[in-house]
């Protein structure tokens, strides 16, 4: 079967500003694929390239074996799409929203009647069929939007930042349901700038400034871009001690992780969780606690942003 | 392009139109609000000036001259001060718009053929009103001559010439038979323009719109489906003014109903345009109002809906004609009024054809764009 989504040197300029800049993708069939980076980077923009409604200044991408660019109407009716804004009508109830989704995709009376079921059950609508979508919670109205985008039973599922916004609860049960929809074979294609996130996937691509700077599994990510070590530093003045650590010798990327601030030293380095708590208290950070942590995805790509930043 | 996802986008828009209480309700008010407000309050024909008549004359003469200004019906003589000094504080106070003062004499002047001046004084507070009372009254004092020349016996077999002045079309003079025929343009416009502009932006601003065009849905079928409802509502809108204006009003039609529609439909089409247009280069329905604002007041000004064209400097009038409503009220009231034919009307109603083609078309080739970017 042919892959999802097969890319070759997608560009997209508005005026002279390049925001997807020759990007390459593979998504294999029934996978979850994260598609991450910073705010601007191009994610929707390469979104929407693939979903059609916006056409590329050059490159070429395939969508369920379809070329996308020249015959978005072939692939439109087998993809769904679900943004951060949710996209519902909120001046039209539950029920509305779903017959009009499922009438814009000509769904059989039948077909639409079982998906009407399917979708109330899996956001956990039932008897509030006829209340505005506006009067939802947030995380109601997520799962209605998913279930509206999923309405047709789309092979590939294209998620931009679909649980921004979301408390973290409401976060969880939604990758819930995406899990289910990937156990039934639909591909996703997720965006995300949540980093926990990320772990949630099959495979990942990073884009920063529109290019791809890693893609793979988590954990080739992880051992191809992150050799080094990662020592978490905890204490009260995290302000102070991140231009110190910094400048510090034999310190090659420190940044706030959470509440805590995170220090790659390479592998060899002499610097360990002792040698780095000596140094912090004798610069007068005297209530710093070192720990050495396994590396996270978070700190892969906070790595890879910071090479390239010195890079260019 | 599938007719049933078109009926599908014009259900899901009667709906929310059905959602928003406020919007029909205004939908319904304006144009009836309007319809009073021009039809009584606005446009009333000038009648009874209240008067006051300073006869120093107290003759029989200067009796029947007070009775043919009384008797005209544009003149109520509401007092009668003894001299000339108490009428000021009348006139100061507004009390009368009008004074007729009959000098010591008069009577005596004209029996000797002298030419006798009376004066009339007209409060120029409101210049509208200040120029018809002034005609009303020379016409008055012409007519008088004319009666008392020939009561005399003497013959004026001289031949000469003598001024009729009719007015045509509009015999009456009746401001309401020319506001009626242009409030429908300008109801038209309103509510076409007020609602188009916000619609798509509202769309944009919920990501409904780029929702949308992620599914089968194509740029044409979404735009009639959009267009549709509110067509049809300012159409109702439309009906609702002209019905007013012919039952309630009694404005004559003495036109054909086929000019009207088509300068009516190349109107709309443009109304629905400039709403569009508004609606892309918004980013939000905040800024989409304003832009509404901006174009709306010098659009009543200029197009000569309330203050007629010909009456405004020579270099701003080459600026109403950029004005599509300017065009639009040429064909309503030539229609309405004059009666006119398609032949008659043929430039404004060309005017308009492009001004549709050029509006509407930009509007919809700038709107597919921006849904395909």
């Amino acid at each position: 079967m042919e892959p999802a989504i097969s890319v070759r040197g997608l560009v997209k300029t508005f005026g002279n500003f390049t925001a997807v800049d020759g990007i390459d993708l593979d998504v294999p069939r029934g996978q979850v694929f994260g598609f991450l980076g910073p705010n601007g980077s191009g994610k929707t923009t390469t979104i929407r390239m693939l979903t059609g409604t916006l056409a590329p200044r050059a490159g070429s991408a395939h969508v369920l074996g379809e070329d996308v660019i020249r015959h978005p109407d072939r692939v439109q009716r087998r993809i769904g799409y679900m943004s951060q804004k949710f996209s519902l009508f909120e001046d039209l109830t539950v029920e509305e929203n779903l017959r009009f989704y499922g009438g814009v995709y000509d769904l059989p009376a039948d077909e639409f009647a079982a998906q009407r079921e399917y979708v109330l059950d899996m956001a956990d609508l039932h008897g509030r069929e006829n209340e505005l979508t506006r009067n939802l919670s947030v995380g109601w109205r997520q799962r209605l939007a998913l279930g509206a985008a999923t309405i047709h039973s789309p092979e590939l599922l294209f998620l931009d930042e679909p649980t921004s916004g979301v408390d973290p609860v409401a976060r969880r049960q939604f990758w819930d349901l995406l899990y289910d929809l990937a156990n039934r074979g639909v591909t996703l294609f997720v965006t995300t700038h949540y980093m926990d996130e990320a772990s949630h996937c099959n495979r990942l691509a990073f884009i920063y400034r529109g290019r791809i700077i890693a893609d793979g599994t988590p954990s080739e990510i992880r051992s191809r871009h992150l050799t080094q070590r990662v020592l978490d530093v905890s204490l009260a003045g995290v302000d102070a001690a991140l231009p110190w650590l910094e400048r510090a010798q034999g310190v090659e990327g420190a940044y706030l992780s959470g509440a805590t601030l995170h220090a790659v030293v390479a592998t060899d380095s002499v610097l360990g969780e002792d040698e780095l708590r000596r140094r912090l208290v004798a610069a007068g950070f005297a209530d710093a606690e070192v720990t050495e942590v396994e590396p996270t995805i978070e700190d892969v790509f906070v790595n890879l942003v910071e090479r390239q930043r010195a890079g260019s | 392009m599938s007719s049933r996802r078109i009926r599908l986008l014009i259900w899901k828009e009667f709906i929310q139109l059905r959602r928003d209480p406020l919007l029909i309700r205004l939908l319904l008010i304006m144009p009836v609000m309007q319809l009073i407000m021009f039809g009584y309050v606005v446009a009333v024909d000038i009648r009874h000036l209240s008067t006051a008549v300073v006869d120093l004359d107290h003759s029989s003469l200067s009796h029947k001259l007070e009775t043919s200004f009384s008797g005209s019906g544009y003149f109520t003589i509401t007092s009668h001060p003894v001299d000339e000094a108490s009428l000021r504080p009348l006139l100061d106070r507004g009390t009368v718009t009008v004074a007729l003062v009959i000098p010591e004499g008069t009577e005596a002047r004209i029996l000797r053929g002298e030419v006798a001046p009376i004066g009339i004084i007209v409060d120029g507070t409101d210049s509208q009103v200040s120029a018809v009372a002034s005609g009303y009254a020379s016409q008055i004092v012409a007519q008088f001559n004319t009666d008392r020349i020939e009561a005399s016996g003497v013959s004026i077999a001289a031949p000469g010439v003598e001024a009729q002045v009719r007015v045509m079309f509009n015999p009456s003079m009746d401001p309401l038979n020319t506001m009626i025929p242009g409030l429908i343009a300008v109801i038209l416009m309103l509510s076409l323009m007020a609602i188009m502009s916000q619609a798509v932006v509202k769309e944009r601003e919920s990501g409904t719109l780029e929702q949308m065009f992620v599914t089968p849905i194509r740029a044409t079928e979404y735009l009639i489906g959009k267009i549709t409802p509110y067509a049809l509502m300012a159409t109702a809108q439309m009906l609702l003014i002209a019905a007013g204006g012919l039952l309630w009003f009694r404005v004559p039609f003495n036109g054909s109903v086929w000019v009207v529609l088509t300068g009516l439909a190349l109107f709309m089409l443009t109304c629905i345009g400039i709403g569009l247009l508004i609606s892309l280069v918004s980013r939000t329905r905040h800024q989409a109002q304003q832009a509404m604002m901006f174009l709306m007041i010098p659009t009543m000004v200029l197009s000569g809906f309330i203050f007629p064209v010909q009456s405004m400097p020579a270099i701003i009038q080459p600026l109403t004609k950029l004005i599509p409503l300017t065009w639009a009220l040429d064909v309503l009231r030539g229609a309405f009024v004059k009666g006119s034919s398609f032949t008659a009307l043929a430039v404004p109603l060309l005017a308009l054809a492009g001004f549709a083609v050029v509006i509407f078309g930009a509007a919809i080739v700038a709107t597919r764009r921006r849904i395909s970017e």
